[in-house]
């Protein structure tokens, strides 16, 4: 039965809790135990409330015990309380639950209202949870675009009056049958009572078997435009920092507009947004992995979402947490958090493994060897912010800038024409070169008007062409956000409906592009209907998370929408940018994907971005000021090392990660170390690849390491794994052979200018690695030059050596 | 307790997948990793058959009314020049042209009802490659352009590598749509931009610079391993990518030392009498080179040969310049993997994106007819000589149950026990399955 079926979930869970930590598990004895909600109410014969229990370890810790308490319902005729803790309503009247945990006891009150009332079922609220919930109008079921068996409906359940339509009115009306319910083929496939290519849903014995059968016997309620519906659902905790292998029971509570508050979670779908670090069932009960990290739970109901965030700290506490040099708010900020997770950073990492770092997370650049020796020689104490003042400056960040900024904006040669994108590509890289403050940029780019060749920017719409793009784009680019999940049914994880999506989209119905005297102009004269796809209403331009208006706002809308994202309230743009810049220079977002900003996606460290944020706003949008804010602080500047404790942190910033090279990036570095540079096609002599303003440049290099085609605005088109062929290709080109051992190239000239083994060597290590070599480096180089018998191709093979390694091919 | 929102067949979704977290052969697990892998793999039942696949695309779109689904008792300005001819299977014709297919018919069957609503190259080519047509914003002309994973990227990654081997070949250039989209570039296919057929054919970047022998090469992997800061390193291990690429470089030195990989690629190993049987042109070589891959445990190697479009004087370009190819490369194929007993584990699929105009047009030509093309398919357990279902009377449409590009990929997954109803994840999250909504397998083949 369904007690002894939960129970042997629990055993189960933790057995497996067990077997995975692999040492006993207990819940520490607690000492003190609340429960939340010491009242509670249920209205209604089908209320249930989730009764959790919170206890407070000797040492001071909180955490859940819901799943250890014995619960006993003093009259069991008026409410019944489940073993996990959910209290149902049966009959009218007071009672009191008592909840044990070892040796604490407390007491939780009950009210029980119209159990005998059947309330009168609402479609939407009632029915269609329950299609989510089991699965009925899954993509890969009856929710999928084409339905199944005949009988389809929406995914999601984003369009009830479809759905309603479906079972109540298709099939034959044989789908419900209201004067024998249960003989409807709804339950009867359900059920299992009848072949169902799902397999059995909804057990006979569940309550919400018996809603569905009330709905079809009280005749098919639609249910009033009136009725209270879904404003909002809230989950219980929200927040909590759990040890490996423990367990939280979650509670989702749903806010009707009539204020009334009904437990809601049976029926609402949990998701981790990582299942190796926390799984969560169906029942909302949450057990935690063998790895630290910061993980969230979210839960979706009825197109409304809530997420819980949990920090999971390192087993092992620190004792003796070690003094770490703190910078700047950035490092006190991340200090914090690796405290709190009993993870000790690595060191900080040498000038040498500082300078080629900066150096290409700046300029995409190798350093030359005099540049090299004189960062090496400078002992300055702030010689690492003179060098960053240095390379902010050097006309490189504004070609690498440029690269990466025309990848989002849809520089496509294809699209554009040679001439456009060409002008579009100097407008940006003129703007970087001027360090236009990013605001400014934005809103040059979105709000772009007039002739394209007095408004380069605006080239931009001739990449993105249809109002549908332009929101989809202008939101993942520049907010950080995905809407265009929305543009067909409610987006999944997050509360942005299909008025939300097309609330933007009405922001570019007036764009026009037309003709004039001085060439291809954008105007906003143009003023198409943005029609809801469903309903047909019309829907006014409205910015994401405003409510919806009765009108669309006067005057040019583009204009409009750039202030607002651009203003210092936006929720968004500030987070993005400086998330973006983050990801960029520590290899990974503190919200990841960069372009996913959501509730459900929550920043592993919310405190640090909204203080990025608010520094991007305060220094007036200077990327110049957020980049020395950054590489300033010691985060940036610590080693790559890994310690007892760092070596699987992934998110939280203990140690550098390694970060790929950019392909252009990569075939500038082969070519500066080996003294040869390549001709690309349509471009001056000695172009480097970084200055390629043209992604579709015919080039075999380029293509195998990810170069990306600039049809979406996703950072993932830059491919960043790794493959076979690329290992192939450093290691067994014939044309890298050539530039290697070609008469005019660095090594050639080396070989013949630096007589002296010892001197050769330390110039091939500041050239292809940036530093010098270490004595044991060096014994076996200088051993390996008297080994073999010809010097020259023994020092090629020791290039060679440098470029196929993980410290060429990797930025660390 | 199960999740309730499960797939129909009550598995969970989140059974699939991380992506792109493993390498191509060789993921960051070690040996053992994988054959673990694999184990498990064949265990629930995925790598159960072992069957190998082959696709011979016949790029343009080969004219299936001209060679295997003739109708020579239609009007003449339909059924064409060529007359049909009988084949080692009683009842079945086939062109003239093809005669030593036609004693090879009893390895293969034909499924002459088949079709799908795409007469445009690019489109045609995703949706016979992948099984779905591709929607609003397809760019046919990216490199490539897949919305969805082709076959042989889903087959890498279902059945993993075998040996040290690629599990995914594409040759002798890349196809378009042979990409596997979200599955990421460990499960793209490795690419053999070269013809096998030329008189030094090698494949690029897998042999060392001429100038570089043999000593001096394994001088410098010693160097290397010897002067890599971070080579073997916990910092290294720590880093997914260079985990991987570190993981790739043991490979690839495989690739370049092992023998059997070496000997795979080494067509000039085959005796010339043998490469003469299989024809001396692209088609035939790279179906040679085709066998031999699949014999040295490549999962899938995608042949993209070119240029079946023949909108001009179809059939002297057929007569004289494609089918003589297709005959002695496809008679072959199937001859000799016949004899090598290795029909039963290897799925041979010839096709091209579409079928042609039935109504010959003003240049002797036909063009592009989605609505009705024949697929030939043998091997992988697949009954040789059947004929399932037909067109109507002039090739304009299936008269019987039509299948399309959802089915095929249904049987083809099938033969390789893979479960049709596999479910991917897009990065955005969105589950995607393996055959698009109601693709089923074929009936009558196996």
């Amino acid at each position: 039965m369904k007690r002894t079926a939960q129970l042997s979930l629990r055993v189960s869970t933790v057995a497996i809790t067990v077997m995975w930590v692999g040492h006993a598990w207990a819940v520490p004895t607690v000492s003190a135990i609340t429960v939340e909600t010491s009242q509670v109410i249920l209205d209604g014969r089908d209320a249930s409330w989730q009764i959790l229990v919170n206890g407070t370890t000797a040492d001071g810790r909180t955490l859940d015990v819901t799943h250890k308490a014995a619960f006993r319902s003093n009259e069991p005729g008026v409410a019944h309380v489940q073993e996990t803790g959910v209290v149902e309503a049966m009959t009218d009247g007071h009672t009191t639950v008592e909840v044990v945990v070892d040796d604490q006891r407390v007491v939780v009150s009950v009210e029980v209202t119209s159990a005998s009332e059947r309330r009168s079922l609402n479609f939407e609220n009632d029915i269609v949870p329950i299609l989510s919930k089991f699965g009925c109008n899954s993509s890969g079921c009856h929710g999928k675009a084409e339905g199944q068996n005949g009988f389809k409906l929406s995914v999601f359940g984003f369009d009830p009056t479809a759905d309603f339509q479906a079972l109540a009115m298709e099939g034959r009306g044989r789908r419900v049958f209201p004067a024998a319910a249960s003989r409807s083929l709804l339950l009867q496939k359900v059920s299992g009572a009848m072949p169902h290519g799902g397999g059995v849903r909804i057990e006979a014995d569940r309550p919400e078997y018996r809603i569905l059968h009330d709905w079809i016997a009280s005749g098919l309620p639609l249910g009033d435009k009136s009725d209270p519906r879904v404003s909002s659902i809230e989950m219980t905790p929200r927040e909590r920092t759990m040890a490996i292998g423990t367990n939280q029971q979650l509670r989702v509570v749903a806010t009707f507009t009539d204020g009334r508050r009904t437990d809601v979670t049976r029926l609402v779908d949990f998701q981790s947004n990582n299942d190796a670090l926390v799984a969560v069932d169906d029942a909302g009960f949450l057990t935690v992995g063998t790895s630290p990290g910061s993980a969230a739970v979210m839960a979706t109901y009825l197109g409304n979402v809530d997420v819980f965030r949990i920090a999971i700290p390192r087993d092992e506490k620190i004792e003796d947490y070690p003094e770490v040099a703190e910078h700047n708010f950035i490092d006190r900020l991340v200090h914090h958090r690796l405290r709190q997770l009993n993870i000790v950073p690595a060191k900080p990492a040498s000038d040498a493994d500082f300078l080629r770092r900066v150096y290409l997370d700046l300029i995409g650049t190798l350093p030359t060897t005099d540049e090299a020796r004189e960062f090496l020689s400078n002992s300055r104490s702030d010689r690492r912010e003179q060098l960053v003042t240095h390379l902010l400056e050097r006309r490189e960040y504004a070609d690498y800038w440029a690269l990466k900024w025309s990848d989002l904006l849809r520089v496509n040669r294809r699209e554009l024409g040679h001439k456009g994108a060409y002008e579009y590509y100097h407008w940006i890289r003129d703007s970087f070169g001027a360090n236009k403050p990013i605001d400014q940029f934005a809103k040059e780019v979105i709000a772009a008007e007039g002739p394209l060749n007095e408004s380069p920017a605006g080239h931009f719409y001739k990449a993105v062409k249809q109002p549908n793009q332009m929101a989809s784009t202008v939101s993942q680019v520049f907010l950080g956000v995905r809407i265009e999940c929305a543009q067909c049914h409610h987006h999944p994880w997050d509360r942005w409906s299909q008025s939300d999506y097309f609330g933007m989209q009405a922001y570019f119905t007036q764009f026009n592009l037309k003709q004039s005297p001085r060439g291809e102009a954008i105007l906003s004269s143009a003023n198409r209907k943005t029609t809801h796809p469903r309903t047909g209403g019309e829907i006014f331009a409205h910015a994401l998370g405003t409510t919806s208006p009765d009108a669309s706002p006067d005057g040019n809308r583009r204009h409009l929408l750039a202030d607002w994202i651009t203003s210092p309230d936006n929720p968004w743009f500030a987070r993005n940018i400086a998330n973006r810049l983050w990801a960029h220079l520590m290899g990974r977002g503190l919200v990841e994907p960069v372009d996913d900003f959501r509730l459900t996606n929550p920043p592993t460290n919310p405190e640090l971005l909204d203080a990025l944020a608010e520094y991007l706003v305060d220094s007036d949008y200077d990327m110049h000021q957020l980049i020395r804010l950054i590489t300033s602080s010691q985060t940036y500047q610590r080693s790559t090392n890994v310690n007892d404790s760092n070596h699987d942190d992934q998110q939280n910033y203990s140690r550098f990660v390694f970060k790929q090279l950019e392909a252009e990036v990569l075939l500038d570095a082969v070519c500066q170390t080996t003294g040869i540079g390549e001709k690309f096609r349509g471009v001056p002599e000695g172009s480097r690849a970084i200055q390629l303003w043209d992604s579709e440049v015919p080039h075999y290099f380029l293509k195998l390491f990810g170069r990306p085609v600039r049809v979406t605005a996703c950072e993932c088109e830059r491919v960043g794994e790794p493959t076979v062929s690329q290992v192939l290709h450093v290691l067994n080109s014939p044309k890298i052979h050539k530039k290697l051992s070609h008469e005019g190239g660095r090594i050639a000239k080396l070989v013949q200018v630096y007589a002296d083994d010892k001197d050769l060597i330390e110039e091939l290590y500041l050239a292809f690695v940036n530093r010098f070599p270490t004595d044991q480096e060096t014994e076996v180089t200088i051993g390996y030059l008297a080994d073999q018998p010809d010097r020259r191709q023994a020092a090629e093979d020791i290039a060679w050596s440098m470029m196929n390694s993980l410290e060429f091919l990797f930025n660390h | 307790m199960k999740r309730q929102t499960s797939y129909c067949d009550k598995k969970n979704r989140r059974d699939a997948i991380t992506i792109g977290a493993a390498g191509a052969f060789g993921s960051w697990l070690t040996l053992p990793g994988i054959l673990e892998q694999q184990a498990i793999a064949k265990e629930e039942g995925k790598a159960s058959r072992d069957v190998a696949l082959i696709i011979v695309f016949l790029q343009g779109g080969i004219s299936t009314i001209d060679t295997w689904d003739m109708k020579p008792d239609a009007p003449a300005e339909f059924r064409g020049e060529f007359d049909p001819i009988n084949t080692n299977v009683p009842g079945t014709q086939l062109c003239e042209h093809l005669p030593r297919v036609a004693q090879q018919s009893d390895k293969f069957s034909l499924v002459r009802s088949f079709g799908h609503r795409n007469s445009g190259h690019g489109p045609a080519d995703h949706y016979m490659l992948t099984g779905y047509h591709p929607a609003a914003g397809f760019n046919a002309s990216l490199k490539p352009n897949n919305q969805r994973p082709a076959h042989g990227a889903v087959i890498a990654k279902q059945l993993g590598p075998r040996d040290s081997v690629p599990p995914y070949v594409c040759l002798p250039k890349m196809q378009n749509s042979a990409g596997s989209s979200f599955l990421g570039s460990a499960y793209a296919p490795f690419v053999v931009d070269a013809d096998p057929n030329s008189p030094n054919f090698s494949v690029p970047d897998l042999a060392p610079p001429f100038k570089v022998t043999a000593s001096r090469l394994e001088n410098r992997q010693k160097l290397r391993e010897r002067i890599d800061r971070f080579h073997k390193t916990a910092e290294a291990q720590a880093n997914r990518r260079a985990n991987a690429l570190s993981t790739f470089q043991e490979k690839a030195i495989d690739l370049m030392t092992s023998p059997t990989t070496k000997a795979a690629f080494d067509i000039q190993q085959e005796s010339e009498a043998m490469r003469k049987k299989y024809g001396r042109s692209s088609l035939g070589q790279s179906c040679l080179m085709a066998r031999r891959l699949i014999e040295a445990g490549v999962r899938c190697v995608l042949i993209d040969h070119t240029n079946w479009d023949t909108h001009y004087n179809n059939f002297n370009v057929l007569k004289n310049d494609l089918l003589p190819h297709l005959d002695a490369a496809m008679s072959t194929l199937f001859h000799d993997l016949h004899d090598r007993g290795m029909l039963e584990s290897t799925f041979v699929l010839l096709t091209g994106e579409f079928g042609r105009t039935p109504r010959i047009n003003k240049d002797a030509g036909r063009d592009h007819w989605g609505p009705s093309t024949a697929i030939a398919l043998g091997g992988g357990g697949i009954v040789g000589g059947r004929v399932i279902g037909a067109s109507n009377e002039r090739a304009e449409k299936p008269a019987t149950t039509p299948y399309g590009p959802e089915d095929l990929a249904a049987t083809i997954y099938h033969s390789m026990g893979i479960d049709p109803k596999t479910e991917f994840r897009t990065p955005e999250g969105r589950p995607i399955p393996i055959v698009d909504g109601h693709g089923r397998v074929i009936d009558g083949l196996f």
